[in-house]
């Protein structure tokens, strides 16, 4: 059973690792992109806690960082393993969330991934803050309402009437 | 109690969590330290090994929506390659026809002018076309009409940058035909708008296959202008006269551009027709 899960576990990684680097472009909205990666770490979080978000994001990350400037490596690999981390201190076995608490969660994760993301890369205050502004709020809002869909099919359909 | 052993455990597990976690962080700020050539070297290897199937099946993916893509193009272009070379096709067979009407012209003395069909009678028998020449192009009333094939009809009304034609699929308009073989000549009309019938005498020896034309009787069509050919040959009453069925060359309802001969009636048409 376990095994299982795991398999399912690295299909579903798979899967986002597809969709974030060719579906995510086919359904960009003005530039705008959902990072698939950051919900499958957001959900591992929530459904496993923090050892298995954290591993997940350290790998998410690193292939993050694999991909883009050289320079930047280790940067993603550390933001995306803190917030699979402190996200995972919410782990559903501990703590039943309604649903906007999971967006609203996922919505402070993305900022605290970006703004840590952007403040370990070498880039000034205000290229930060201008990537910030251009690129990281449209693609966060874009992210959050992919992952309240998928939060939703994936939690709350099935238990919609045991929250609390 | 066990809410304290619940305590204990979750204790447990976030303080192994946190060694977890100081593993990877330490990994992550380790690789955020290097000097950039070793960043560069680690990371061409984890592309060229670890990544490379995820590489491969990401770009076949992308392949295949790219496919789709090319497909959806080459489909579009094919119909717009398509619809010109229809366009080029159809500029062919009018280039034909233009040909030949240039060798057509010198057979007249009168001079020719091309007319497009721009409408006809909405009925169920093609009586009447609209032409694209008027009374500015030379036009005028009772010119004869034709086209490659045969004759049309004739020029019913005219306007300034329009006319009427005519045709002889118009059970109104008569005229004589002549057999070229036998030199008989009989008058021609139609009765349902398709077949013509000519009454002629039995003994002319009018045979089925004949070829008729134009007699140039009447002032208005000069001779010689092909009608039809004879069809079938029926006995009328007493057998002194027959009917003779005539398929004209030109089927009306499938022209397109047609000819009209400046060629005005003869005085003495004229004069009885004011």
């Amino acid at each position: 059973m376990k095994g299982l899960k795991i398999i399912v576990t690295l299909f579903a990684f798979l899967v986002c690792v597809i969709l974030q680097t060719t579906v995510a472009k086919w359904i960009s909205v003005f530039g705008a992109m959902p990072d698939f990666l950051l919900i499958f770490v957001v959900y591992q979080a929530f459904k496993h806690g923090t050892v298995p978000a954290a591993l997940w994001g350290f790998v998410i990350g690193f292939s993050c960082d694999i991909y883009g400037p050289v320079e930047w490596l280790g940067a993603g690999t550390v933001s995306m393993t803190l917030l699979g981390f402190l996200v995972g201190l919410l782990e559903e076995r501990f703590l039943m969330m309604r649903l906007s608490l999971r967006i609203v969660i996922l919505s402070f994760g993305y900022v605290f991934y970006d703004l840590l993301f952007l403040s370990l890369t070498n880039l000034s205050h205000g290229e930060v803050t201008q990537l910030f502004l251009t690129r990281s709020i449209p693609n966060g809002i874009y992210t959050v309402i992919c992952g309240g869909l998928i939060f939703y099919f994936l939690f709350h359909r099935k238990h919609r009437k045991t929250h609390v | 109690m066990l809410k304290l052993g619940g305590l204990i455990r979750r204790f447990c597990a976030f303080g192994r969590g946190i060694l977890v976690l100081a593993f990877l962080l330490f990994l992550g700020v380790g690789m955020l330290m290097l000097p950039v050539p070793t960043k560069e070297r680690l990371s061409s290897f984890f592309l060229s090994s670890v990544f490379y199937p995820v590489q491969y099946l990401v770009a076949s993916v992308d392949d295949y929506r790219n496919v789709i893509e090319e497909n959806e193009k080459l489909k579009e272009q094919n119909a717009r390659l398509r619809l010109e070379l229809d366009y080029a096709r159809d500029g062919m067979r009018e280039l034909t026809r233009l040909r030949a009407l240039v060798r057509f012209d010198n057979q007249w003395d009168y001079p020719i002018v091309t007319a497009r069909i721009i409408g006809r009678n909405p009925g169920r028998m093609v009586t009447t076309l609209i032409l694209n020449r008027g009374i500015s192009d030379g036009l005028k009333k009772d010119m004869p009409v034709f086209s490659m094939s045969g004759l049309v009809g004739k020029i019913s009304k005219v306007a300034a940058h329009h006319a009427q034609a005519q045709v002889i699929a118009d059970p109104n308009l008569k005229f004589s035909v002549l057999n070229i073989r036998t030199r008989t000549i009989g008058f021609a009309e139609t009765m349902d708008g398709k077949m013509l019938t000519a009454t002629i005498p039995t003994y002319a020896g009018i045979q089925v296959g004949d070829t008729l034309v134009t007699s140039g009787l009447g002032g208005i069509f000069p001779k010689g202008i092909g009608v039809g050919t004879v069809s079938e040959i029926q006995p009328l009453d007493m057998e002194v006269l027959s009917l003779m069925v005539i398929r004209p060359f030109q089927e009306v309802s499938q022209l397109e551009e047609v000819f009209v001969m400046q060629k005005e009636p003869d005085w003495i048409v004229r004069e009885l027709l004011q």
